[in-house]
């Protein structure tokens, strides 16, 4: 009796979810929806994010976040640590599932043909984890059958993966025995082994010395050609490098998309600084109206009136460059210029700008707001919108990391 | 099912190469190597029945001790250790259905005790031989006594694989697991009493009887005799744990 309890109760659950549960690669087609590549012209979208929330209890990881990625292309996916970078990445994977919002990886929902989604992606976690008394070869030839590469081409798959991730020399030796860097790429072709059209490399370099760093980037470089690549990082110099495209993440939100150049050129002022023959003050005149300079910015550094020297230094609006003109006006003045330098951003400068120096000034301007108005806040002692911590941006999600 | 016979593989090679693996063959063949070498020598000095020789060997220590102890260590590392490690995360996003995970692991846990018990089955065999007992030993109740251990040892190992599910420490699963086949082998009396009037009830009768995993061997099993509702009783519990356990992977998706 107690048996016929236990296995009627056993079917009663499971019979059911295995029958109901979504399989059939018929039902979407890959990349039947295009998005804007990198190189402008419309490609197949292999990985679509809407408005994706990720809570854990009251923390909210990942807040509303969208993108696309089109076939062919090398993603960037940037962001301080805790940014939120593997928490979206582990959605995607099907290893987190999402509180709302839409994720798809070649067409198929990863949430209702999670099989599906993980039959075309290629997955390097952060923290590589693999079973240590197994040799290299015998780990990726397990991983390529888990992935249904079979027979003798199991044997090419693994061979060509281990190709690809330079470690043919270690293919003998136990898992547990190579050095960090060499268990990276064991993961890396791990990820590569059934030859997916999608890669999804969670800092691929961490913990690893400058040669290796090379070395997998441009092992990442030369899959491009193969494999859309969502490549995750906090180190800007490598993105930078690898990516056609960055998407930047802070604190759960999607801050900045779009190609890394054209990012930084466009969003941050440069610093444009000229040293002339001449006094300060025509030097300013001559500079304030130049198009581009933002004059609330210029500022005298050296004026000697005895050497007949000064310096200044001003913002320029992002993607002007006055230099030609500054050059024209002073000549026309008559002004022998000692130094003419326009001083570009860097990647790490916008980087800097839109995550923790966005999250700076908010505070500042919160602060400042604070001091010039205190009866306010006096009057808002209880209202809970009023007791949260002060470097809690309100355009920022609550909690979001 | 490719996954699953894939982890079977994979786990069957972990085991293989596992020292903890080769410890506890090692333990049991010493221990029971020991105790069924005393058996013969009792047999042969006082001239006992030699077709009683097969159901003698289960009645010996190592038998339980075995039931006790093997199935928390050998399930222990299946998922705790996978969730220690952090590979938990590339299994779990491999192009592979949950369940075959948690199937491929309990047949892989599964074979690896078979496997244990395997040489036994060639020392009654040897029994047979004129030279040595020339024993005339009936392989039927050998076979039963030999399926109703499969089928504790498969119950003890899913309840193993469930409990390892649930943590990523390997010590509390395989503390866990102890403690669960100690109250399956020897639990039995403790209920007994602490039910009090209830053990008169139908349902608390039927499940104290299924539980008495020592008397249903001894009684039923080790004598040839197969009682379906057990079989059903264990494979249900079976059945249930594997369950349990890919519930409790698949919830990881679900949250």
């Amino acid at each position: 009796m107690l048996a016929f309890v236990v296995s009627a109760t056993t079917l009663v659950y499971a019979v059911p979810r295995v029958l109901v549960r979504p399989r059939g690669l018929s039902c979407v087609a890959v990349g039947s929806v295009t998005c804007k590549g990198s190189l402008g012209y419309r490609v197949p979208t292999m990985i679509r994010v809407v408005d994706l929330t990720k809570r854990f209890g009251p923390t909210i990881a990942v807040d509303k976040v969208s993108f696309e990625i089109g076939r062919g292309e090398v993603v960037g996916f940037l962001g301080p640590n805790g940014a939120g970078k593997t928490t979206t990445i582990r959605v995607l994977t099907g290893y987190h599932p999402a509180t709302s919002g839409l994720a798809e990886v070649a067409g198929f929902d990863v949430q209702k043909h999670s099989l599906d989604v993980r039959k075309h992606i290629g997955y390097l976690p952060q923290e590589v984890p693999i079973y240590p008394d197994l040799r290299v070869v015998e780990y990726l030839r397990y991983r390529a059958e888990l992935k249904g590469v079979r027979g003798k081409e199991r044997k090419l798959a693994v061979s060509r993966a281990m190709s690809k991730a330079g470690i043919e020399d270690v293919q003998r030796k136990l898992v547990g025995q190579v050095s960090h860097g060499y268990r990276q790429r064991v993961g890396l072709a791990d990820a590569l082994v059934a030859n997916p059209p999608i890669l999804v490399l969670d800092e691929p370099t961490s913990g690893l010395d400058p040669n290796q760093r090379r070395r997998i980037k441009q092992v990442v470089r030369e899959l491009a050609a193969e494999h859309t690549v969502l490549f995750s990082s906090h180190i800007l110099g490598e993105v930078q490098d690898v990516s056609s495209r960055v998407i930047v993440i802070h604190r759960g939100t999607i801050r900045a998309d779009g190609e890394p150049d054209q990012l930084v050129q466009q969003s941050t002022r440069a610093l444009l600084s000229v040293t002339a023959r001449c006094a300060g003050a025509l030097l300013r005149e001559i500079v304030a109206v130049l198009p581009g300079v933002v004059v609330e910015t210029i500022a005298i550094t050296a004026d000697e009136p005895e050497g007949g020297m000064a310096s200044l230094s001003c913002h320029v609006e992002p993607g002007a460059d006055p230099t030609l003109a500054l050059g024209a006006r002073l000549q026309a003045a008559a002004v022998a210029v000692q130094e003419l330098k326009l001083e570009l951003p860097t990647l790490e400068e916008y980087f800097y700008s839109i995550t923790d120096g966005l999250d700076h000034r908010a505070e500042q301007a919160e602060q400042a707001e604070q001091a010039e108005d205190p009866e306010p806040q006096m009057a808002a002692v209880g209202d809970p919108a009023a007791d949260a911590p002060m470097n809690e941006d309100p355009q920022l999600p609550k909690g979001a990391q | 099912m490719r996954g699953a016979v894939t982890t079977l593989k994979k786990e069957l090679l972990s085991y293989a190469v596992s020292p903890v693996s080769w410890i506890i063959a090692f333990l049991f063949y010493l221990i029971r190597g020991s105790e069924v070498s005393n058996l013969v020598y009792y047999f042969a000095t006082f001239r006992a029945d030699v077709n009683q020789f097969p159901a003698a060997t289960y009645g010996v220590n190592s038998t339980f001790n075995m039931v006790l102890l093997v199935p928390g260590i050998v399930t222990m590392r299946c998922f705790a250790e996978e969730r220690r490690s952090g590979s938990i995360e590339t299994l779990m996003t491999a192009p592979l259905r949950d369940s075959e995970v948690v199937i491929g692991k309990w047949l892989a846990a599964t074979v690896f005790f078979g496997l244990l018990w395997l040489p036994s089955v060639v020392l009654l065999h040897l029994m047979e031989y004129p030279d040595y007992f020339n024993a005339d030993i009936a392989f039927g109740p050998v076979f039963s006594a030999y399926l109703g251990m499969f089928l504790l040892s498969g119950f003890l190992l899913a309840f193993g694989c469930f409990a390892s599910s649930l943590t990523d420490n390997v010590l509390l699963a395989a503390i866990v697991t102890i403690l669960f086949s100690g109250a399956m082998v020897n639990g039995r009396s403790i209920l007994m009493q602490a039910l009090g009037d209830w053990r008169d009830n139908y349902y608390a009768r039927e499940l104290l009887a299924k539980m008495d995993v020592q008397g249903n061997f001894s009684n039923w099993f080790a004598r040839g005799l197969i009682d379906t509702s057990q079989v059903a009783f264990y494979l249900g519990g079976i059945g249930f744990f594997l369950f349990l356990t890919w519930t409790s992977l698949t919830s990881r998706r679900l949250a």
